[in-house]
């Protein structure tokens, strides 16, 4: 909880604006992600989340220039440390890559090569941005030095993917995506195939290696237990929206955007049982988003404003948005009676 | 707030592209390659049927026709021409070619429908076993899959046919079936497999579902396209074993199919005396029936597996 | 690291030698199972067209005697396996002095020549162009040629033979004919002999590998779309590597592996193939031999020609699998 204070820089290391990214249908394109602006800070850790489907892991690959197809970026910007990224030719993108963004997968699965040492993958990429000078004793010793930031043993140096548990896999990811000391790292749901325990320690060591090294990250994931821990802000998306972006302590102690609470109420609690909130998930038709708000279709509070409107972030806070009209000045006192109302039913 | 800048064509390496997207989804049956392999065959078997209709097909037998006749519009190396009785030539015991071709096409279509249909059925039954039964079933006939493919079936038919001398066109595919079971069993075994773990029939199998509903309700149809596809390429192994031992010799002699003319064209050094008519006729018919079955299978490939069809 | 594990081993030994025991138990069986008595059939097709029939029940007798075919069928049958192990395989009937050893000894080298070279070949080309069929820098034409080059992939090997021989050998005469080399030459590690033997090689390899290597482009190309859907691709794209190492140290070298299995399943009817294009060629391999041997009726030579043909695929797909370990790390840990 207190991280965030230590962690506090103002220096904007990646900037995304107006990102809207389509997957093409015969029917139509499906809007996954639409219009996303938010910034990451020297740093800091993000999380992002929202329920399956939510676009959550788009933004993330369209950030770092890996929408599959059908997928594909219809506009947007994204800067880090000043470099528009996709401006840049292939060749200038592919230098780009891992030392200025860089991914951690969800490794535990299948993202190491079946068919190449755990160590051979790591120099290929120092070696493949930093040139082949570095003789093979170096290689190890750095190699050796990265295996010691994320806790894994020097045997597993000659080791193939397939001889590793799925924490190691995972860990191995982890000390590849910083082996460049990039500007930015995004974690797409590290830890969710791991069990519970080892969820707990690789978490524990993405934290440790980030802190150590001082990238930014952002982290994709659907646990927002673990995410509380990790994470200095949490930018929650609906379908393909930012609805808010919030330091931790905050989004915890009161959400502002009703989808917010919902998600937050939904969390299970082991001191008291009460009924899920969430009940469906997005229920309209993605090619076809309601007019106005993204949420008005499954929000208790929504009125003809909201239909008429897309409601713009409103800064609620230090950097603290929140997109809902609830937030809006002019209807203050709307909000005050829709919230007496739902905290008793 | 930046103005909207469009993103320039597909920065991203994998495309951000719309075009050569969206046809995948149309229908998997309208494959031009498919189309085009059984466009092809039909054409074929039409211009079989009108030569049934309006040629003598008895000219195929020896001695109906003058030796060794170039086609229309070319000359022999005696300085003969072609004559418009025997349009497509004649060979050196008298047979009309086009009365060859007409007969010998279809029969050896035949050979290969029937062997690569009963040993297509023997596959289904073996594939199934293996696959669906496993423990023992699975064990031994992968095993005797594994010796069969590994023997080179041609020499074991060279030995039976030493023995039997020349045999008739139905005992030629039966003897040919005996070995194209194998391929299709492998294959069959590999697909039910797969299916045997997928999520719906391990649902069916929880909620007590007979093992041969199954096979037959739950596993069959999806394999549909696959074990056609299979069956394709069971046709084109059987033709090429037959034509392989029909140029040994050991096909029917009396009415030849197109394996025999080519062999006789060889045994008479056609290929020396430049009478590509013999042997060209049979092969080019044959090159187009085998390009046709290939179009035919790498379209089902692609209906069957739809991922392939984003890479045409 | 590497190594074989021991089930692996086994259970490819198991297939190696139960092979070589069914293909041996075949060829004992199969002229036994047929109507009538197919050695006096033979020796009476043999003397019919030698011109004289006179005699023919002492000969056949003699026959008899000579290859033991008088005892029970169980003693036979051991005998010959026996034989078979011995690496006796009996004599040719119609060229009698000479042992069918000696004569396959002669022919076996330039079928495993003719094969190799052909399977190197077509190998190598098919994969080498599937990978560039499914690969995304591959320039526009080079995907538009490659498909056309594979125009005749399926057609058994023998027609192309009958095409290639007719077109480059009869009419522009730049190969020639047959056999495996020129008349007057003789054999020997000289320069001159080697491109001979080139020379004459050309046209049957190419006749294998026009008609194969469309397969395996294809097959190739199937294994690279599949592997382009791969979690570890994505990183690869991610970790900005450089696109052509990409290629070959994750793509192909993924792909690969499969069609290795490919590879030794296709073997028998690679051998196949072989035969019949030896024959268009009248080149001297086992293909020419064994078809020689069925013009002269020579059961002998043509039984132990088929199984020698039948071991050699056998050790070929057993090399294959064996050498697969080597290449694929995920195998050697199984059952170890």
């Amino acid at each position: 909880m207190e991280k965030q204070m230590e962690n506090g820089s103002d220096r904007v290391v990646l900037k995304v604006e107006k990102l809207r990214i389509h997957y093409a249908t015969p029917q139509g394109d499906v809007i996954a992600v639409s219009d996303i602006s938010f910034n990451l800070y020297e740093g800091e850790t993000l999380g992002l989340v929202g329920e399956s489907g939510c676009g959550k892991s788009t933004t993330a690959y369209g950030i770092l220039q890996l929408v599959q197809p059908p997928g594909y970026i219809v506009n947007g910007s994204i800067e880090v440390d000043g470099t528009e990224v996709l401006n840049l030719s292939e060749e200038e993108l592919r230098k780009f890559r891992w030392t200025g963004l860089s991914l951690i997968p969800q490794g535990a699965m299948n993202s190491l090569n079946p068919t190449m040492r755990v160590k051979d993958q790591i120099i290929d990429v120092i070696e493949s941005h930093e040139g082949e000078k570095q003789s093979k004793e170096q290689l190890r010793d750095r190699i050796y030095g990265l295996f010691q930031n994320v806790g894994l043993p020097n045997r597993i140096y000659d080791m193939y993917p397939h001889e590793l548990s799925g924490g190691m896999k995972q860990r191995v990811c982890i000390a590849m995506g910083v082996a460049l000391n990039p500007t930015v790292v995004i974690a797409d749901e590290a830890t969710s195939a791991l069990d519970v325990v080892v969820q707990r320690i690789v978490a524990q060591t993405l934290v440790k290696v980030k802190d150590e090294i001082g990238v930014s990250l952002i982290v994709i994931g659907h646990d927002m237990g673990l995410l509380a821990q990790i994470v200095d802000r949490i930018a929650v998306m609906y379908a393909g929206k930012m609805v808010e972006i919030a330091p931790v302590e905050n989004i915890y102690a009161e959400p502002l955007h009703p989808y917010t609470r919902l998600l937050i109420d939904s969390i299970p609690s082991i001191k008291e049982r009460k009924p899920l909130k969430i009940t469906e998930g997005i229920t309209h038709d993605p090619r076809n988003p309601p007019s106005g708000c993204i949420f008005r279709l499954r929000c208790p509070f929504a009125w003809e404003h909201c239909a008429e409107v897309e409601p713009a972030p409103i800064d609620a806070d230090y950097k603290h948005e929140v997109a809902c009209h609830l937030y809006d000045e002019r209807f203050e006192e709307r909000r005050a009676n829709a919230f007496a109302t739902f905290a008793n039913p | 707030m930046a103005d909207d800048r469009k993103v320039k064509d597909a920065p991203v390496a994998g495309g951000t592209k719309k075009a050569g997207v969206l046809n995948r989804f149309d229908n998997p049956w309208l494959n031009w390659k498919f189309l085009a392999g059984t466009g092809i065959l039909g054409i074929l078997f039409f211009l079989i049927f009108l030569g049934y209709q309006l040629w003598d097909t008895n000219l195929a037998l020896s001695a109906r026709a003058p030796l060794n006749l170039p086609p229309l519009g070319f000359e022999n190396w005696r300085g003969q021409t072609g004559i418009p009785e025997h349009p497509l030539g004649t060979e050196n015991s008298g047979r009309d070619m086009l009365a060859l071709w007409i007969v010998g096409t279809p029969r050896t279509i035949f050979v290969g429908v029937i062997a690569a249909t009963v040993g297509m059925l023997a596959g289904i039954v073996l594939g199934f076993m293996a696959g669906f039964l496993g423990g023992v079933f699975d064990d031994v006939i992968r095993l005797a899959v594994d010796i069969a493919i590994t023997i080179p079936s041609l020499l074991v038919l060279i030995v039976i046919q030493a023995v039997l001398g020349r045999v008739d066109l139905v005992t030629m595919a039966l003897l040919i079936s005996l070995f194209s079971w194998a391929t299709p069993t492998r294959y069959i075994r590999a697909q039910v497999l797969s299916m045997r773990e997928s999520g719906y029939v391990q649902m069916a199998r929880l909620s007590g579902v007979p093992a041969r509903d199954i096979m037959f309700k739950e596993i069959m149809p999806n394999l549909l396209p696959y074990l056609s596809a299979s069956y394709i390429g069971n046709m084109q192994g059987a033709i090429i074993s037959a034509v392989g031992l029909e140029v040994l010799g050991f096909g029917p002699q009396r009415i030849p199919s197109l394996g025999v003319a080519i062999f006789f064209s060889i045994e008479a050094g056609a290929l020396f005396r430049n009478m590509w008519w013999w042997w060209g006729i049979p092969t080019v018919t044959l090159t187009v029936v085998f390009i046709a079955l290939l179009l035919i299978n790498l379209g089902l490939d692609e209906i069957a597996n739809p991922r392939l069809r984003k890479a045409s | 690291m590497g190594g074989i594990s021991l089930n692996y081993l086994l259970r490819r030994l198991l297939v190696f030698f139960l092979t070589l025991w069914v293909a041996a138990t075949l060829i004992f069986i199969i002229p036994r199972l047929a109507p009538g008595d197919p050695i006096a059939a033979m020796v009476a097709r043999l003397s019919y067209q030698a011109g004289f029939v006179e005699n023919s029940g002492a000969i056949i007798e003699g026959w008899k005697e000579r290859f033991g075919l008088n005892d029970p069928v169980y003693v036979q049958y051991f005998r010959y396996l026996g034989g078979l192990l011995q690496g006796d395989l009996g004599f040719s009937m119609a060229r009698f002095p000479s042992t069918v050893t000696e004569l396959v000894g002669r022919a076996l080298p330039w079928t495993i020549g003719l094969v190799g070279v052909a399977t190197a070949i077509f190998f190598v080309v098919g994969n080498l162009f599937g990978a560039l069929l499914a690969w995304n820098k591959t320039p526009r034409l080079v995907k538009v040629l490659i498909p056309m080059s594979m125009i005749f992939t399926s057609i058994p090997p023998l027609l192309a033979g009958l095409l290639l021989s007719y077109t480059f050998a009869f009419l522009l005469g730049w190969f020639p004919q047959t056999y495996s080399y020129g008349f007057g030459m003789t054999p020997g590690l000289t320069l001159e002999f080697i491109a001979n033997v080139i020379h004459h090689g050309f046209l049957p390899a190419m006749a294998i590998v026009i008609v194969t290597f469309g397969y395996w482009a294809l097959g190739m190309r199937g294994m690279m779309v599949t592997i382009e859907g791969e979690d570890y691709m994505i990183l690869a794209q991610a970790k900005g590597l450089k696109p052509f190492y990409v290629l070959y140290r994750y793509m192909i070298r993924n792909a690969i592996l499969p069609q290795m299995t490919a590879l030794a399943v296709s073997i028998g009817t690679l051998v196949n193939g072989v035969v019949l294009v030896e024959v268009i060629f009248n080149y001297n391999g086992m293909g020419t031999l064994i078809v020689t041997a069925l013009r002269e009726q020579d059961f002998g030579l043509i039984q132990g020609t088929s199984f020698i043909l039948i071991v050699t695929s056998a050790l070929a797909v057993l090399i294959i699998d064996l050498s697969y370990p080597l290449i694929d790390p995920r195998i050697s840990l199984e059952g170890r």
